[in-house]
């Protein structure tokens, strides 16, 4: 009779306490932050990074007791990442799902210019116009780096470097420090968006600097025989020659340059190059590969953004492309608690304007490198650096004055 | 147009003949399968690709030409596999069946290499990369003349293994008369898994081949591949190992012509123009092979 009682009364306290817990859990309050970008196929890395960086960034808020609604109530920061593969149509589903979502106030991403433009292009062109039926959603982009895209639609905000303003720069610093580099040579995958795109910046910011433009070379993103290409840039013989793609081909063309014995004085590469994915690839041949980036760990906040993100998962790291994305989180954050987001269902698209009005009026946000000035067709104005490929790391050659 | 324009146009159509060997290789790989059961099998260069990443797995363990060695075993068991999954069990019958399965082995092997590595392009190790053979003007590229000369012995060693081998009889008499073959006490079955593993085999070459060709292994190599493979495939002749060898070596010479004359935006559509002067004009392709009857 006593064991029955025994018996009776843990599972009674067993029940009691389950109980509690589940009450306890419903209570917690969650404020969902929505990402998307590709986490699948050959750029899949790109979404990963993003994710993680986003996840280590809604931790340390959430080790701090989270963000604080427009009701004074605490709420946990949850991350949610869609894979967009890289593919325009995959993107805008992406947007229309999380658009659907009435947790969702705003969304970061996506990571491929290719898609960013036409994401860009299915929201609403001016805010409060009625005869224009897009999406009002706001997107706040980390790592799509085609300039201006942000000039498509009032909901559309960006946290990517100019490169414009970084390939100015570093030209002008290759001209005072080496006066003596006459000729130019570029090197370009023509089938990608970003890599074409920034191809022109590059071009126009050697020329203006004092380089003689002599020619290019064009791949496509596909291509394995860079023979005809590299032997283009062996005649020429410039002393400066810049690699407008992405890792796979660049790695091709640098090893290709290495059998033709091709040699100039400086090498340039695009800003998506600057990661481990080139090291990993090509180190030996990317030696001295010069490129401008808005992310290296050479601040304490860098530093503990990059420890937050290995320490979350010790396969990704922290770059360019997700650095941004990290960033991205703590100023989303801190709007939500300036614009007094609720967070509720039944003010779900309350809540999209008073993020749009809050991003539309940040004139500065805090960066990993620095102040991160806002332009007002939505861009940004971020701290950058110089880095060059040494002994198979990437090491800073160079801050430029900002 | 000065001697320089011609020295750079020459120098890009031999190496365009020697990359071309490549292509060959995976040219033969699909037409030994047609050949056999009259059926393409469109993962064999994904397969191909797949065997030299698995062979990345003993690259820190073993010298740089064993590791051509594990790529070729990899892909003969790559080769198996895509057997066993996309046609043992699947009605030959028909027609979509081995190309929809095949597809989407295609498919599966590009998403399982970009899921594991990332999308990470993986450093390669080249047999006679730094070896440059000098005639006159022109530059031969040791590492690609190493891969004309692999693909002239594979060629010439699976003619012998067809003409002269039991296995090769047995090969040969399943591609023209499957069910007499059968009759006289030939299994099929191990005839056909048997051609998907020696095509593997040299499916796991050729991809270890590109891959040091170009220094670097990513997945974004699996599909030109696999384009360039049938345009070869078709253009040699279905069923014709010495037509994949000619083949190959025209359409690489051919894309580097064409890019060297008209540039990269338009070098794919000559090429492919020509597979279509083939099509229209000789639609068995240079040595079309004798058909078989079911």
């Amino acid at each position: 009779m006593k064991q029955r009682h025994k018996i009776y009364g843990a599972t009674l306290a067993a029940v009691v306490g389950l109980s509690v817990a589940a009450a306890a859990q419903a209570q917690e309050k969650t404020f969902k932050i929505y990402g998307f970008g590709a986490k699948s196929g050959v750029v899949g890395i790109f979404g990963q990074q993003s994710e993680v960086a986003m996840q280590a960034a809604a931790a340390i808020i959430n080790k701090s007791g989270g963000v604080t609604l427009g009701d004074g109530s605490k709420a946990k920061l949850v991350v949610e990442y869609l894979d967009d593969r890289c593919n325009a149509e995959e993107g805008i589903n992406s947007l229309r799902r999380i658009a659907s979502q009435n947790d969702a106030v705003v969304a970061i991403g996506p990571t491929c210019s290719n898609v960013a433009e036409p994401v860009f292009g299915v929201l609403q062109k001016k805010v409060g116009d009625a005869s224009d039926s897009g999406l009002q959603f706001p997107l706040y982009t980390d790592v799509a780096a085609k300039g201006g895209l942000a000039s498509m639609s009032q909901w559309a905000f960006r946290n990517v470097p100019s490169e414009a303003n970084m390939y100015k720069a570093l030209f002008e610093w290759v001209k005072a420090t080496h006066p003596e580099y006459q000729s130019f040579w570029g090197g370009v995958e023509k089938d990608f968006a970003h890599s074409n795109a920034t191809y022109n910046v590059i071009k126009t910011q050697a020329g203006n600097n004092g380089l003689q433009v002599l020619g290019q070379s064009e791949w496509l993103l596909n291509d394995i025989n860079f023979s005809n290409q590299v032997r283009e840039m062996k005649r020429a013989n410039a002393d400066v020659v810049a690699i407008s793609s992405h890792p796979f081909t660049t790695c091709g063309v640098l090893k290709e340059m290495a059998r033709q014995n091709v040699k100039p004085k400086l090498i340039v590469g695009l800003t998506s190059s600057s990661s481990m994915e080139t090291l990993q690839g090509c180190g030996a041949q990317a030696e001295g590969l010069l490129i401008p980036t808005s992310f290296a760990p050479v601040t304490e906040e860098a530093k503990n953004a990059a420890a937050a993100v290995q320490a979350l998962n010790s396969k990704y790291n922290m770059d360019l492309h997700n650095a941004a994305a990290f960033e991205n989180v703590f100023t989303l954050k801190e709007l939500v608690e300036k614009q007094k987001v609720m967070g509720r269902p039944d003010t779900v698209q309350a809540d999209r304007q008073k993020m749009r009005d809050g991003l539309a009026a940040l004139k500065q946000t805090t960066g990993l490198l620095g102040k991160v000035g806002r332009t007002d067709d939505r861009e940004a104005i971020k701290p950058f650096l110089f880095v060059q490929a040494k002994g198979g790391n990437w090491t800073v050659a160079h801050t430029p004055a900002q | 147009m000065d001697s320089l324009y011609f020295l750079d146009l020459s120098q890009s159509v031999i190496d365009g003949v020697l990359f071309g060997a490549i292509y060959a290789l995976i040219g033969i790989g699909f037409t030994l399968i047609f050949g056999v059961m009259h059926k393409i099998n469109l993962a064999y260069a994904a397969a191909s690709i797949g065997a030299a990443y698995l062979s990345l797995l003993v690259v820190n363990v073993f010298p740089a030409p064993a590791v051509y060695l594990v790529a070729a075993l990899a892909g003969g068991a790559l080769g198996w596999l895509i057997y066993l999954v996309c046609f043992r069990f699947l009605p030959l019958d028909n027609p979509m069946a081995t190309l929809m399965s095949t597809l989407g082995m295609l498919l599966a092997i590009e998403e399982l290499i970009s899921h594991i590595t990332r999308g990470m392009p993986q450093n390669f190790p080249a047999l006679f990369a730094s070896t440059n053979i000098e005639v006159g003007p022109y530059f031969l590229r040791g590492d690609l003349m190493f891969v004309f000369a692999l693909g002239c012995v594979a060629m010439v060693g699976l003619l012998q293994l067809l003409k002269r081998s039991r296995l090769g009889l047995a090969t040969r008499a399943v591609a023209e008369q499957a069910v007499a073959a059968q009759l006289c006490g030939m299994s099929v079955n191990n005839t056909n898994a048997s051609t998907f593993v020696i095509a593997g085999f040299l499916g796991g070459t050729a991809g270890a081949m590109a891959g040091a060709a170009i220094g670097v292994l990513s997945p974004l190599m699996a599909l030109p591949l696999t384009v360039k493979g049938l345009v070869v495939t078709v253009i040699g002749g279905l069923g014709s190992i010495p037509g994949a060898i000619v083949a190959g070596l025209l359409v690489g010479a051919c894309e580097n012509f064409f890019q060297f004359v008209r540039g990269v935006g338009e070098r794919d559509i000559y090429v492919m123009l020509m597979l279509f002067v083939f099509l229209v004009f000789r639609p068995g392709g240079l040595f079309a092979a004798p058909g078989g009857r079911d």
